[in-house]
């Protein structure tokens, strides 16, 4: 396995870098300040974690998922999943956002000690992402809510080894919870073993940290209460009032990296969420494997969560969504490879391949 | 010694260092003011006469820059005192100005200029031959062969500089300043005068009006070197060649010479007074031969002006060879014994029996690693460097680097990451940065970022700060505050506190005087590596100037206040050689004291060598480099 | 007034890395000399760095005349060292087949051995290639006597003791022990006599 300098010339060097956090904290050499993340010594490990782990490194993915999703149908649209629901809360949580079903999937992991320990995104401005670990129930609030800037919150896994964790859960994006499974699909001697339990959200992109200087120099002065997007554009809560920022500004922030994303609806999860499009205040729910079905099912049981069957024509504008952004990061790609970059994935696999027929018939 | 420079033993010979007995010579003179700004190799020379000042009756001071310490001998001058100044061959172009005024001015007391020259530049950035200066602004020059002469000829340039009321230069190189030898003590003057007064129509003004009393003191002073006892000729009186040197080449000559067996052929023409030379006593000798070789520090320049004299003198009829003619010496660098022996074996053909000595085939001898220098164990700047590399390595920006002279040109190289794009002269990094930072106009957006140490920061930065804040450069201004002058051996500054003399002093806030000029100054930790990481990485996004202090004291001083602090490493935590993170602690933090336990595979602690001062425990990933013995600041 | 030398000028070379004392040790040596009315004139070499660059410091000794402060190439007559591979180097460039090596060895690691880019050799293969390059090599543990005996920093005044064991250095331990008092006093007066006498005895044994 290849180490820094391959990560550096592959991934960081090449904007493909997804800014999960995996390689960071444990190796030196990498650092990170905002939407950084950068070699910042040269490093002469032969064989890497970083490299080892990086979303953005070549790896069998389609074995990696039958590793670690052995029992769901596969679906080559939107990953394999037993079961999709519409799901909500009944009752909210403060700051929550569409159905405020992740916090309490993560108060149900926390209630019945499926995980001591959970990784969760909050944010003290609304804006600026900041991971933390949490066991207490009483902090789940502060994790409500989306957070539109990348943040490299994988990093905290080598706190939780750290704690000696051995039931971990992890609230991540896609890119996170392909490099949760890359960790321990290429695991090595010193990486202690731990039952984790992911709960992957949708994401079509995340912003870069200069989207917050844009917000700033836009609203000079002004404290931002809340970001959403409700249909077409961003909407800015700050102490002054509602602000509504064009896609069009907001697009120009995408980083980089989300451009090669292959992954809409976080497929290696153990259950996926995501936003109920069709109808507010709804969530999207994926489930993908046993572990996932359990969590759902206590949650359910505990009154945290009701469920309807999922809308057939909502199944379909979901699918057709993934498929549209696995259509453009596999052009992305493509054209990435085609100036140098080592492939991260198969783009001629029998299963990209399929992709791209289903799109022609799929995708407007 | 200091004991020896004050000791009151005429006749008495001890071992002394050329700096000591410089500094002796002048107490024998009588002088009651001396000034320097440090630097290698002449630092020891005001040190140690401060040190002494009390007891001999002077006041020395370390002058904030070169021209401070040659103006304020000037001034004592005025008021007739004798006064000694004492510079490195780089302090003897930043006086230019004043060098070349102070000669149109002339002197009232006796004013000795000390230079020493450092040939291959051994610590210094150059190695500059200051007999051109002495040259271009027509100040007499003596240049010493050994300890004894350097005493002898500092005492006697104060004679000199009062009968022609002009100031006097004293060259030395590095092998005379920082060497050791015998030297006989004279005596020392039982009373020094008071300063005079200066009366309603006394005047040092430098004007060009003086220019023909300048001409004419030049014109006495070489009358008075014709006879001088510090030139001679040793030798046959009709040598086959002869050698014509000045300084070390005269003990080198001579040795050759005898090692040689031309001693019934070779002739030795020594000349101590090298401007301006003494053209009667050199045609006189010069005369008796075909052949010159000239042996002499750095340039060609007894060499070429003895090749002016031959132009003006058809009785001579001499081939010439030095450093310039047939190129019989190397044009640069230090001379050395072999050197000198290898130009005459080459001239004369004479070889002599060398013991025996074995050469081992390169394939066969033991591959030895390089001995680079590097900063202190526990040294701040390393942090500085390292944080300031990281950080801009982390904004990808491209930062530009512009460093400066002090320890830390150092981290123009390995031990500072070769971050350094751009290095000058003493005050040369913010000068250039404040040009490169105006560029942002025309669309340059690589960060700036100038480096100066505190030292540095009194010498010569003052005006480019100003400069780049009144024009608003984009730039960040790095000034390393280590609370020392630490590459030159720890002379106070304006910023410590101290005076020369071991006094008490109220110290010049750096922070203060930036502030003044109107600067944004943040104040920082160099070994909080992730915080100061994030001060620098958020000053460099800001446009404008930017000025950061990074302070910690030097760890060569600070070990010598406090206790250390044990440091060592967890081997159990340590992740090895196998599969662990390639020897990040030694091979990217590079301390000395973080060294590699090769039996066990795992990082070590150099106890003998590390200070304490613990930063490599933050950065261990595994922290398995462990500290106790409370905290490296306190 | 002085005695005969076995050879004039006596050519000595004091070298280590910068900050284990060798000037210090060298300034001692050759005021002893003067003391007994020798001409000895010493040269040093060391950069810009306190410590961690080589340091040479060169000691020539006449009955006669005042030499220059540097040795000629290969005409070393004593090599004192406070680093295996500082030895090696000088001993490269200044020893003969009569010259006589006094070393430590005790490694001091270049910046080059630390980041793993060099590596060092091992002080057999070290002693060797000196033995083929002088007349006689003995190795002298002064760093660890010196801490044993209280203080790593004391090995430069160990080395010393060793040195003037010589019978061909013309001064004997009186002569350096004057020089000793003269320029310390309390506990650092009684560790240097300390290890130099520890110094020399290496040789004598």
């Amino acid at each position: 396995m290849p180490g820094g300098m391959e990560l550096k010339n592959e991934v960081l060097a090449s904007s493909t870098c997804a800014l999960c956090g995996a390689c960071l904290d444990w190796c030196p050499y990498i650092a990170n300040i905002e939407d950084h993340l950068v070699l910042r010594f040269d490093c002469n490990v032969p064989d890497g974690r970083c490299y080892a782990v990086c979303p953005r490194t070549f790896a069998d993915w389609q074995a990696i998922s039958k590793k670690y999703l052995p029992d769901a149908p596969e679906n080559i649209e939107i990953g394999p999943y037993f079961k999709a629901y519409k799901v909500k809360a009944p009752i909210g949580i403060e700051g929550q956002q569409d159905g405020g079903t992740v916090s309490h999937l993560v108060k149900t992991l926390m209630e019945d000690q499926l995980a001591e320990t959970v990784l969760l995104t909050g944010s003290d401005d609304h804006i600026t992402p900041e991971p933390f670990l949490s066991s207490e129930i009483s902090e789940i609030k502060k994790a409500a809510g989306s957070r539109f800037l990348a943040s490299p919150g994988m990093r905290k896994l080598i706190e939780a080894q750290a704690r000696n964790v051995k039931k971990f859960a992890v609230v991540g994006r896609p890119c996170q919870i392909q490099a949760l499974r890359k960790l321990d699909y290429n695991r090595k001697p010193d990486t202690p073993a731990m039952d984790v339990i992911s709960i992957g959200l949708f994401c079509m992109w995340s912003l870069g940290w200069d989207f917050k200087n844009y917000l700033q120099r836009e609203f000079p002065g002004e404290e931002i209460l809340s970001i959403a997007i409700p249909q077409h554009g961003f909407e800015v809560t700050t102490d002054k009032g509602i602000h509504e920022v064009p896609f069009e500004e907001v697009k120009k922030f995408i980083r980089k990296g989300c451009d090669y994303c292959l992954d809409m609806t976080s497929e290696l999860a153990d259950i996926s969420v995501g936003a109920f499009e069709a109808e507010k205040g709804w969530n999207t729910v994926l489930i993908r494997s046993k572990k996932g079905q359990e969590l759902f099912d206590k949650s359910v049981s505990r009154g945290f969560l009701i469920f309807e069957e999922y809308p057939e024509a909502e199944l379909e504008r979901l699918k057709g969504a993934s498929i549209g952004k696995k259509m453009r990061g596999l052009s992305a790609a493509q054209e990435a490879f085609d100036r140098g970059v080592k492939p991260f994935v198969d783009l001629n696999s029998e299963m990209y391949t399929n992709v791209k027929k289903l799109a022609e018939g799929k995708v407007e | 010694m200091e004991w020896m420079i004050i000791a009151n033993e005429p006749g008495k010979t001890y071992l002394m260092q050329g700096n000591e007995a410089i500094a002796r010579g002048a107490l024998e003179a009588g002088i009651r003011f001396a000034a320097a700004y440090p630097g290698s190799p002449s630092s020891e020379i005001l040190a140690m006469l401060g040190h002494v000042a009390e007891k001999a009756d002077i006041y020395a001071e370390w002058s904030t820059n070169e021209t401070c310490a040659l103006e304020a001998c000037l001034g004592a001058s005025f008021a007739k005192v004798r006064s000694l100044c004492i510079m490195k061959q780089n302090g003897v172009l930043t006086v230019g100005d004043a060098l070349h005024s102070a000669s149109l001015s002339g002197v009232r007391g006796g004013l000795v200029l000390v230079v020493a020259d450092d040939p291959s530049a051994h610590s210094s950035t150059n190695e500059f031959d200051s007999r051109h200066q002495a040259r271009a602004a027509a100040v007499p020059m003596l240049e010493p062969v050994n300890m004894q002469e350097a005493k002898d000829m500092v005492k006697w340039g104060y004679e000199l500089s009062e009968q022609l009321q002009q100031l006097v230069m004293v060259r030395t190189v590095t092998r005379i300043n920082h060497g050791r030898s015998s030297v006989t003590l004279g005596e020392l003057p039982q009373e020094k005068p008071s300063p005079a007064v200066i009366g309603e129509w006394d005047r040092m003004v430098a004007i060009n009006w003086f220019k023909d009393a300048q001409i004419a003191k030049l014109a006495q002073a070489q009358e008075i070197f014709e006879d001088s006892p510090f030139n001679w000729y040793k030798g046959p009186e009709d040598p086959d060649m002869i050698i014509v040197t000045c300084g070390t080449g005269w003990l080198y000559s001579s040795e050759a010479v005898e090692s040689l067996g031309l001693k019934d052929t070779v002739g030795i023409l020594k000349i101590g007074t090298t401007w301006p030379l003494p053209e009667k006593f050199i045609v006189k000798h010069l005369v008796k031969t075909k052949k010159v070789l000239v042996v002499e520090e750095v340039d060609p320049f007894l060499e070429q002006n003895i090749a002016n004299i031959i132009a003006y003198h058809p009785e001579l009829n001499i081939e010439l060879s030095g450093r310039q003619g047939q190129k019989a010496i190397p044009r640069n660098g230090e001379l050395n014994p072999d050197i000198v022996l290898n130009a005459l074996t080459n001239l004369t053909g004479k070889t002599f029996a060398r013991p025996e000595t074995v050469v081992i085939p390169q394939e066969e001898a033991v591959a030895l690693p390089p001995r680079e220098l590097t900063f202190c164990a526990g040294c701040p700047h390393r942090a500085s460097f390292f944080l300031l590399k990281q950080t801009l390595r982390i904004h990808e920006g491209q930062g530009v680097v512009m460093g400066d002279i002090g320890c830390y040109t150092m981290g123009g190289q390995r031990a500072g990451h070769f971050l350094y794009g751009f290095l000058c002269c003493m005050g040369g990094g913010i000068n250039a940065a404040e040009g490169l930072g105006n560029l942002s106009r025309f669309g340059f957006d690589q960060p700036v970022v100038a480096l100066a140490g505190d030292s540095t920061f009194f010498h010569s930065c003052l005006p480019g700060l100003v400069n780049a804040k009144y024009h608003d450069s984009n730039m960040l201004f790095v000034i390393l505050d280590n609370s020392a002058t630490a590459m030159t051996g720890f002379q106070p500054h304006p910023g410590i506190g101290l005076t020369a003399m071991g006094k008490a002093a109220e110290p010049v806030s750096i922070q203060k005087v930036v502030e003044a000029i109107g600067c944004q100054v943040t104040v920082a930790d160099p070994f909080d590596i992730d915080g100061t990481t994030n001060t620098v990485y958020n000053l460099i996004k800001q446009p404008g100037l930017k000025v950061l202090i990074l302070k910690q004291e030097c760890a060569t001083l600070a070990v010598r206040k406090r206790e250390k602090p044990r440091v060592w490493v967890d081997q159990d935590l340590c992740r090895g050689d196998d599969c662990g993170c390639g020897r990040f602690c030694s091979r990217v933090w590079g301390c000395p004291g973080n060294i590699w336990d090769y039996e066990a595979g795992k990082a070590k602690i150099d106890e003998v060598v590390c200070v304490g001062c613990g930063v490599c425990a933050t950065l261990c990933p595994a922290g398995a480099i462990k500290m106790e013995g409370g905290k490296a600041d306190e | 007034m002085s005695r005969e030398l076995v050879k004039d000028p006596l050519n000595i070379i004091i070298c280590g890395v910068g900050g284990q004392g060798n000037i210090l040790a060298t300034e001692l040596l050759a005021s002893a000399l003067v003391e007994k009315g020798y001409y000895a004139t010493v040269g040093e070499t060391y950069g810009a760095s306190q410590r961690g660059g080589s340091v040479m410091s060169h000691v020539r000794i006449s009955a006669s005349t005042e030499y220059g402060v540097l040795i000629p190439l290969g005409q070393a007559d004593i090599i004192v060292s406070f680093e295996p591979t500082d030895t090696l180097r000088v001993a490269r460039d200044y020893a003969n087949k009569s010259t006589l090596i006094l070393t430590d060895s005790r490694p001091n690691y270049p910046l080059g051995v630390l980041i793993g880019e060099a590596s060092y050799p091992s002080m057999d293969a070290i002693v060797a290639e000196l033995e083929k390059l002088s007349g006689q090599v003995q190795v002298i543990e002064a760093t660890n006597l010196a801490v044993e005996a209280g203080n790593s920093q004391a090995a430069n005044i160990l080395l010393m003791g060793a040195l003037t064991a010589l019978p061909s250095v013309p001064i004997d331990v009186a002569d350096y022990n004057k020089v000793l008092e003269q320029r310390f006093s309390g506990k650092a007066l009684e560790l240097n006599l300390k290890v130099f006498k520890i110094g020399y005895e290496q040789i004598k044994q």
